[in-house]
């Protein structure tokens, strides 16, 4: 039990009511290791997305189980919710979303300041903005870098708390081929540096190459992947 | 700093347009209300000042009921002996028919309000000698028309007669002509425009009362004293048959102060009435705000910000747009009571106002500003926490 940083348990989502509800997931189960590079693909509605924010805890399951480093999420209150993600999951978004109003490092160092544990945080996103080669951009504001710089600092900003599960968006999917090769790249080399689990939601798997294990979802159904797995 | 501070102070920093209109809407809110305290009150205040100056003095000493018997010099010498009094005078109120013959011709014959003023006292108790254009009485016969009555009587000249009818005290007319020496005109015609002046003693002999006296104005020169000077007096002068009265500023010019104060308070409410608007203003500017600054909103909230700390970042924000136009409405409300100070400001024209700086009203306007902004931001920071993190990412 202990292996698994997640555990996804029979999630159902159904979005509204009565004959104008979606189900926009159907009995989701697998499970995910410490360390793991895993991949949730679909076509555009397959749910991958919606799938994401269940284990993001950014929206709730209307059924099952969503647990993370043994803990019950289901349980967990809105404030409770909040602290839980901010310590233990990082988030990268597709459109990077950094706050424009910010400098970089300041976006950097935000989920620490929101965790109030500011020790050596601005040392650590140094570090961290070193790594991905932004280092001599760190003062400028987020709406100043280009998308490519822009979402290698969200990454930076994903790590910074040294979250349980890393959960990327189609990470790459707004940037051009270069920046995206550089991006997957970064992501896996910090999979295998860091040892960081990550979760990467994409609908261009190959561009991934080789990962741990890939999860692919239709029609809101796994179809193939961990299906067979977890329904042991 | 703290980082919801941090975050509230930068969305609306670098939002300089809405800063700017906001914080333009609580200033211009303070301006008015500084700018209302500056006429109205300075308007009353100014009254009062003349009131003061020529008609009440800072303590008036009347009798419940007719004259003053006792020698007014008795009593003038009894005020002038408590040190916070400059000095006193003595005077009377009567009426008479007045009438002007211009080249043989009666010109006017109405009634008219008459004050009897000791020429040597009446100059230090009052500035009335100041407002006269020509002399001020003097001698028996000398006589000084309020402007409004000049006017009235077709404009004589200083050395021409007017002739004035009275009633003693029996009954019994008696006809006085009096050469004019000089012509008074107050701003806002709060000195004794309308009536004229002439020496006591001569109004004494006329209407048959000597030595008697209708009134005392004690002029101090610690106005902050007028009701210990106005309480040590009655307690000297308890007899009941002397059945005086003393009286404030304040308490004498009652009648013609209340409706003042009942017109500054309604300015005031609409003055603040204007800040209620500001607030509006600025609740309108912060729910465009956090429009614009939806998806963040969202970010804060994916990346572990509670729904409170959302609410703070607006709060903040609240703060910011106060203290800013709290600042600056101060400043151009202090610019204002300035100029007006050293300007000499005049109301329409006439009446030069009495600006002081309220300081303390000028920081509980600030400080009600200040509020406002802050409670103004509270509906559009509640309207940010119940956006769900997911929605608002999708939607910003």
């Amino acid at each position: 039990m202990a292996d698994y940083v997640l555990e996804v348990e029979n999630v159902d989502k159904v979005y509204g009511q009565g004959e104008t509800s979606v189900q926009a997931l159907r009995n989701i189960s697998f499970r995910v290791r410490k360390g793991e590079f895993m991949l949730i693909v679909g076509s555009s509605g397959s749910g991958k997305s919606t799938l994401l924010n269940m284990i993001g805890l950014l929206d709730r399951p209307t059924k099952g189980k969503v647990i993370i480093d043994g803990i019950d999420t289901s349980t967990l209150n809105d404030n409770q919710l909040s602290t839980f993600r901010n310590s233990k999951l990082g988030f990268i978004f597709q459109f990077s979303n950094l706050l424009s109003d910010l400098t970089v490092l300041e976006n950097v160092i935000l989920p620490r300041k929101i965790q109030g544990t500011l020790e050596n945080a601005e040392e650590e996103a140094r570090t961290l903005l070193r790594t991905v080669g932004l280092e001599s951009q760190m003062h400028k504001f987020a709406n100043k870098i280009s998308g490519g710089q822009a979402q290698r600092v969200a990454i930076t900003r994903a790590l910074i708390n040294k979250p349980t599960i890393v959960l990327a968006d189609e990470p790459t999917g707004n940037l051009d081929s270069l920046s995206a090769e550089t991006t997957v790249h970064l992501l896996k080399s910090l999979n295998r540096k860091l040892n960081q689990t990550f979760i990467v939601v994409t609908h261009d798997s190959p561009q991934f190459g080789d990962v741990d294990k890939v999860v692919t979802l239709k029609d809101g159904k796994i179809v193939e992947g961990e299906l067979e797995a977890s329904m042991i | 700093m703290d980082y919801r501070a941090q975050i509230g102070i930068r969305f609306i920093t670098r939002r300089k347009g809405s800063l700017i209109a906001a914080s333009l809407a609580v200033a211009i809110a303070i301006l008015v209300v500084q700018v209302n305290s500056v006429i109205f009150q300075g308007l009353y205040d100014a009254i009062v000042r003349d009131l003061t100056n020529y008609r009440f003095g800072h303590v008036y000493i009347t009798r419940q009921e007719d004259f003053i018997k006792k020698p007014a010099f008795v009593l003038v010498n009894w005020l002038e002996r408590i040190p916070y009094v400059q000095a006193a005078a003595p005077r009377i109120d009567y009426s008479a028919q007045i009438n002007s013959t211009v080249n043989g011709q009666l010109i006017k014959d109405y009634q008219v309000p008459v004050i009897g003023v000791d020429p040597v006292l009446d100059k230090e108790a009052s500035t009335m000698y100041q407002t006269v254009e020509g002399q001020y009485v003097s001698f028996r016969n000398s006589i000084v028309l309020g402007a409004i009555t000049d006017r009235d009587l077709g404009y004589p000249q200083i050395g021409d007669t007017v002739k004035l009818k009275f009633k003693d005290q029996h009954g019994n007319d008696v006809l006085k002509r009096f050469t004019i020496v000089g012509i008074t005109k107050t701003a806002g015609s709060v000195g004794l425009d309308n009536s004229v002046i002439v020496n006591i003693d001569t109004l004494r002999e006329i209407i048959d009362r000597p030595q008697q006296t209708q009134s005392i104005l004690v002029r101090l020169n610690d106005p902050t004293k007028d009701q210990q000077v106005r309480d040590l007096f009655l307690s000297a002068f308890p007899s009941s048959a002397d059945k005086f009265k003393a009286q404030t500023i304040e308490e004498s010019a009652e009648l013609t102060l209340s409706g003042f104060r009942s017109g500054i308070a309604l300015i005031n409410l609409v003055g603040y009435f204007g800040m209620m608007s500001s607030a509006f203003a600025v609740v309108t500017i912060q729910m465009m705000q956090v429009t614009s600054k939806t998806r963040d909103i969202g970010v804060m909230r994916a990346i572990g910000s509670k729904r409170k700390d959302v609410l703070l970042v607006f709060i903040f924000q609240g703060m910011v747009i106060g203290a800013i136009g709290a600042g600056l409405g101060t400043a151009l409300g202090v610019v204002y009571t300035v100029y007006a100070k050293e300007t000499h400001l005049t109301f329409q024209g006439s009446l030069a106002l009495e600006v002081k700086y309220n300081w303390m009203g000028i920081a509980q306007t600030d400080i009600l500003a200040f509020v406002l902004a802050i409670v103004a931001s509270i509906y559009p920071a509640y309207k940010a926490t119940k956006l769900e993190p997911v929605e608002a990412m999708r939607v910003g």
